[in-house]
């Protein structure tokens, strides 16, 4: 028998969302850095990456049940594809966008490699990293639901197809709203204070 | 202290290669300030840059002290005609970003750059954002950061270019006293001739296509420098009319072939009937 109360179904989903988001944030920044920093790779991968993104994340459901079964690999593997792309991008864009200026000043005040890229390159390209963490989130949320609709184990998606199968409106209407729920919450407490700060140091909030 | 040797630089692009310098000689002693002047296009920006470091030459070299300049570095601190602050750190933070790097200790840092800032006279917005600045503070806070990096020689891409008139000529009075002060050696770049002889002890007049240096003037006069001043007023005269013929070779460049200098500097008033109602 599931436990198909919503708080546990909640867990497990926020648990596999937090993990693939947190691989797919690492693995994003790390492409997206590498790309930015080799010209071969950005014109070989960055196709790729476009390309990628514009599939659906559900598509890759097939092929992950066959590598990784059923069951949480999979369902991560679908989270980490359906975030991974956006995130990269973003620092990829981000990167690119930062105004030659504040290198240059940078070099001039001695900043060499590694260092002038920790402290100039990527804190300039903050804000484009962060919307593309946004969209990555809101990405890997709809990977997560894919991921539990199509494989039934667990978490919301899966309390989500009981409901339909037990044409118990009721419930499927209800894990609709607790997923909004669950959506705005984090974004206020985590994306929305982020962005929030930045756009303040920056000067370019509207208030 | 710094040697510039036969600098030629060359810029390829699709429609033709350009000589941006062409055979540039120039010395310039320790604690010197040096103005260069020329139209737009001359080559002034992308002789300071090459000083900096931020450019290679095609050929030719510079050495500062005997040692030829191969990259960028804090001996030799540059202002962009935009402040380049960083908007992610505090004033403070910017002028010690430098400092950071030199690896001085958080306490010499904070003070030296409280130091720095008191002396561009911007102690009270130590903690505020860059954006909260107006322009002529900003640029106030660059000048701030590159003197705290204590580097002997100042270069300064027409830093007051973006500012308006009466924040300019404050600031033109502070780097006075700041380099009498700090006794660096300022290279700066303008193409604005009141405010090279203001500055110079030594004015560059560069010439454009190919860029060189066309004459240079000796500016003798007391400090502090006032614009009004009759023997500055004489000087700048002098050089607006080296100046001028390298302005007409610019602007024909850039213009149709009818225009010349003569033709349309000439302003016909609403009163060219004189002795009309005689």
């Amino acid at each position: 028998m599931q436990d198909l109360s919503i708080p546990i179904a909640a867990q497990i989903s926020m648990r596999r969302l937090l993990v693939g988001y947190l691989i797919s944030l690492l693995v994003g920044l790390l492409l997206g850095i590498m790309i930015s920093r080799s010209k071969y790779l950005d014109e070989t991968l960055s196709p790729l990456l476009l390309g990628m993104q514009t599939l659906p994340s559900i598509c890759w459901i097939p092929l992950a049940i066959l590598w990784f079964g059923l069951g949480e690999e999979s369902i991560i593997f679908v989270i980490v594809i359906g975030a991974i792309f956006s995130i990269s991008m973003a620092v990829v864009s981000g990167i690119k966008n930062v105004p030659p200026l504040f290198i240059r000043a940078a070099k001039t005040m001695g900043a060499k490699g590694w260092h002038s890229y920790t402290t100039v390159v990527i804190p300039a390209a903050l804000p484009s990293i962060i919307s593309g963490m946004k969209q990555g989130w809101s990405f890997a949320w709809r990977a997560l639901m894919a991921g539990e609709l199509l494989t039934p184990t667990s978490g919301l998606g899966y309390v989500l197809i009981m409901g339909r199968d037990l044409h118990d409106m009721n419930q499927v209407v209800g894990i609709m709203l607790v997923i909004v729920i669950m959506g705005l919450v984090i974004d206020r407490l985590i994306f929305a204070r982020a962005e929030n700060a930045i756009l303040y140091r920056w000067g370019l909030s509207r208030n | 202290m710094l040697e510039i040797s036969g600098v030629y630089k060359t810029f390829t692009q699709k429609n033709g290669a350009t000589n941006a310098l062409q055979d540039v000689h120039l010395s310039i002693k320790k604690g010197e300030f040096v103005v260069l002047v020329g139209p737009s296009g001359c080559g002034k920006s992308t002789l300071l840059n090459i000083i900096a470091g931020l450019e290679k030459p095609t050929s030719g070299q510079v050495c500062k002290e005997g040692r030829p300049i191969l990259e960028a570095g804090p001996d030799r601190m540059v202002m962009f005609q935009e402040a380049a602050l960083f908007p992610w750190l505090k004033v403070i933070e910017n002028v010690e970003y430098g400092m950071k790097i030199k690896g001085l200790g958080k306490r010499e840092r904070r003070e030296k750059a409280i130091h720095f800032l008191k002396m561009v006279h911007l102690t009270r917005f130590a903690t505020a954002y860059p954006h909260e600045l107006s322009v002529g503070m900003r640029q106030r806070v660059a000048l701030a950061r590159a003197l705290s990096m204590d580097s002997d020689i100042l270069l300064m891409d027409e830093p007051f270019a973006a500012l308006d008139s009466q924040t300019k000529s404050i600031l033109h009075t502070e780097l006075q006293q700041i380099w009498c002060a700090t006794k660096k050696t300022i290279i700066f770049v303008t193409h604005n001739v009141d405010e090279a002889v203001l500055l110079a002890d030594r004015v560059i007049v560069m010439t454009a296509n190919p860029g060189r240096i066309k004459k240079e003037f000796r500016v003798q006069l007391g400090r502090p420098r006032n614009i009004e001043d009759i023997d500055l007023a004489r000087t700048v005269g002098q050089i607006l009319g080296e100046l001028k013929e390298e302005v007409e070779k610019v602007a024909k460049a850039e213009l149709d072939s009818d225009w010349t200098l003569e033709n349309n500097s000439f302003v016909p008033g609403s009163n060219t009937h004189l002795g009309n109602g005689i």
